[in-house]
């Protein structure tokens, strides 16, 4: 494993900065537009629960390879020029954005309604109501279940090895196929990939008991 | 923190164990495949005109199977039964060494990198790295791909060639062939880049699309491949290679696959 | 000069019919409380005049507006009309204090000092101005109550509207409570409407009593009248069931 490290430091180095920039970038988008989808969900708008619902279900239950495929293949033959680092970061934050909006919708229709009640029967608008009292209070109920969803997303990321994403996983792909090392070229990146994970998972954790 | 300490040491204490299961590739094969009239070899699934599934009937035909087939009949006679399983460009090697198979017939190029850890029969084709472009592409030979992406498949030596012949060109390397002509379809790259062999494969699949360019950049000779320290088996397939070329059984073969490719001389690869 | 006016004003949940031709007039600065059977309407009824429930049919004028016409702002309206809930809806990410201030901040834009003190005031009225840090998880439910009812204090309401307020609490915390409702309600320019089934604090602070059943009003009567006998048989069933308890 340090043999590896030491022959192909740059290599991985290369894959590690790829993989956290499409982690992160992902993570932001994702997190962002979630929210979005999610309050389309629970406005009291028909038509626009229907668009966020229509969306969550398609992109939750299309493999996350066959989104990506599409930004890789379709999308640069009929639309925009897009490379493996791009359609890779792309297909990984409209994939992961359903799975944070089913998070959050759940959340916030976890607070009780008396809540909304409440702040409405003072005057408050929707969104204020939203803002002030329900948002936060669903918050601190999806923090533990959007942790889960950040570190998937973080081992998510390995499908840019296949869009030639330059991310870790491609990296030791391309390392156990010139030392014939399987073992010890994925168990490296096992290791990076850790790296990235449990400060996460420490940092939601924290996040946790703070607003307990 | 401790959590993390101990996770390494869980993975530290994997690695040490995969160093250590090397006994499989200790017994004789000869010994082994006598007894049982098989040979099992590692072969592609992706490669028209050397080894590419049927989907008819789910069997793998091509001239690497052709091959095995007669290596396999020469070496334990006519009862001799070959048997095949699928790899990739990736997992070829990985097979043969954890003892999956007892050899690789699978486009395999020898080198002197591959050959510290596994041991090459003497070449049974050459073949030459190539370019294979969309039709009309302005990309001619090898020199034109500087500064333009080249797609390449993991685990095939091209990688590193382009690298060598075109320093100025970038690299992305896919998972397999049918990735590979996805990409170049898609303009994920202005090149596709492997043996020749297999390019014009691909291009007989796709005439209206592909050509093959350029000629050949590189020598390719391929190898069967086994364990090192299998030296009576490792004889045994040399013995049969040779006898397929003086009994004209290996002409016929070449004939038989590479007859009707546009563009390629199949003669220069017979056996004189 | 009439707060409410409902005008054969129909409910209705789905198919089922939950008010039917509700006629009810309040005038400003009456006391008004609702009693009836579990299942009757009397929430539903109430929870009409500040728009948390819609009507499909009649008209319905409370402080001037009318709710029948959906360009009514529910808003406006609501900074108008208190509401307390049974059970409480304090805001739970909120100490007490910033529960009384939140909506005359966001929604009136009171100056921040005189919501303080307005606050503050507020806690001592209802007795808990030692509680202004404490969250909504560190108080009796009695005192809950009345941070709830300080909270719709502090929007200055015309109107009040209490949905069973002692029904989720200790018996020995209600009086405590009823206390406070009943300064509350005694200012001459107040006027309330009050879901109870304590008949002696209705008495009391009562000018009318109303009595539903099936989500119709079957008697409105003057409070010591309704009291001495009520007109109607199911009024007395359920007034001698609710007192024998
Ligand atoms: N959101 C709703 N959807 C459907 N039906 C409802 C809804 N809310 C109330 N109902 C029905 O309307 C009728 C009146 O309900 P309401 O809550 O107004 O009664 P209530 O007099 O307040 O009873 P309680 O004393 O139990 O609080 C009941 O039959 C109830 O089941
Ligand atoms: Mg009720």
């Amino acid at each position: 494993m340090i043999n590896i490290f030491n022959h192909f430091g740059n290599q991985l180095l290369d894959g590690f900065g790829w993989t956290l920039l499409a982690s992160f970038l992902a993570l932001v988008f994702s997190l962002l537009f979630g929210i979005l989808l999610a309050l389309l969900e629970v406005v009291p708008a028909k038509f626009a629960n229907q668009v966020g619902r229509t969306y969550v279900e398609i992109f939750r239950n299309i493999p996350l390879l066959i989104i990506v495929m599409f930004f890789y293949l379709i999308v640069p033959k009929y639309f925009v020029q897009l490379d493996g680092f791009s359609a890779g970061t792309i297909g990984l934050f409209l994939y992961t954005s359903a799975f944070i909006a089913e998070i959050i919708r759940s959340g916030i229709q976890a607070v009780s309604n008396g809540q909304m009640e409440g702040a409405r029967s003072t005057g408050m608008t929707y969104q204020q109501a939203l803002q002030h009292i329900i948002l936060p209070q669903a918050l601190k109920i999806v923090i533990p279940p959007l942790g889960n969803q950040f570190v998937s997303l973080i081992k998510d990321s390995s499908i840019l090895a296949f869009v030639a994403g330059f991310d870790l996983m491609y990296q030791a792909n391309a390392i156990a196929s010139v030392t014939f090392d399987t073992i010890n070229s994925y168990l490296v990146i096992g290791v990076l990939y850790l790296l990235i994970t449990m400060p996460l998972s420490y940092y939601m954790q924290y996040l946790e008991k703070r607003l307990a | 923190m401790k959590k993390l300490v101990y996770a390494m040491a869980m993975l530290f204490g994997l690695s040490l164990l995969s160093g250590c299961g090397k006994s499989i590739s200790d017994q004789s094969v000869l010994k082994n495949i006598r007894q049982s009239k098989t040979i099992t070899w590692a072969v592609e699934g992706d490669k028209k005109l050397f080894s590419l599934i049927d989907i008819r009937d789910d069997h793998e035909k091509g001239f690497d199977i052709d091959m095995a087939k007669a290596i396999t009949k020469e070496i334990l006679g006519p009862k001799g039964q070959a048997q095949f399983t699928l790899a990739t460009a990736q997992s070829r090697i990985p097979l043969l060494k954890n003892g999956n198979v007892d050899a690789v017939i699978a486009t395999l190029t020898i080198t002197p990198e591959r050959a510290k850890i596994i041991s090459f029969s003497k070449s049974y084709f050459q073949a030459g790295k190539s370019l294979l472009v969309p039709k009309g592409s302005p990309v001619k030979k090898v020199s034109d791909l500087n500064g333009k992406t080249v797609i390449g498949i993991v685990g095939d030596n091209s990688v590193e060639i382009i690298k060598k012949v075109a320093p100025r060109a970038k690299v992305v390397a896919m998972q397999d062939y049918g990735q590979a002509v996805s990409a170049l379809k898609s303009h994920q790259g202005d090149a596709l880049t492997s043996d020749n062999g297999i390019l014009y494969g691909i291009a007989a699949q796709n005439p209206e699309e592909l050509e093959v360019t350029g000629g050949t950049f590189t020598k390719e000779p391929y190898g069967i491949a086994v364990n090192l320290n299998q030296a009576p088996f490792h004889r045994a397939i040399n013995r049969a290679i040779d006898k397929l070329h003086r009994n004209g059984e290996y002409n016929r073969l070449i004939k038989k696959w590479f007859g009707q490719v546009p563009g390629f001389n199949y003669k220069e690869m017979y056996y004189k | 000069m009439s707060m409410v006016e409902f005008h054969d004003v129909q409910k209705y949940y789905g198919k089922f019919h939950a008010l039917h031709d509700i006629n009810l007039k309040i005038d400003k600065g009456e006391t008004v409380v609702l009693i009836g059977p579990s299942g009757s309407g009397k929430s539903t009824l109430i929870r009409t005049i500040n728009r948390l429930e819609s009507i499909q049919g009649g008209k319905l004028i409370v402080n001037n507006q009318d709710l029948s016409n959906p360009k009514t702002d529910s808003n406006r309206l609501r900074q108008d009309v208190g509401m307390v809930f049974q059970h409480f809806n304090l805001y739970k990410n909120k100490n007490v204090l910033e529960n009384i201030m939140l909506a005359p901040r966001i929604v009136s834009h009171l100056p921040e000092e005189e919501n303080k003190k307005q606050a503050l005031d507020l806690l001592k009225m209802v007795g808990l101005e030692d509680k202004a840090q404490n969250m909504p998880a560190q108080i009796s439910g009695g005192q809950k109550q009345r941070v709830a009812i300080a909270r719709s204090l502090a929007m200055r309401p015309k109107l009040l509207l209490f949905d069973e307020p002692t029904s989720a609490l200790d018996p020995e915390m209600i009086d405590d409570v009823l206390q406070v409702i009943k300064k509350v309600t005694s200012a001459s320019e107040m006027t309330s409407l009050i879901v109870t089934h304590e008949m002696g604090f209705a008495k009391e602070v009562a000018n009318r009593v109303i009595f539903m059943d099936e989500g119709q009003i079957v008697e409105d009567d003057e409070s010591a009248l309704f009291y001495k006998k009520p007109q109607t048989m199911r009024a007395q069933q359920f007034l001698s069931k609710i007192i024998s308890h």
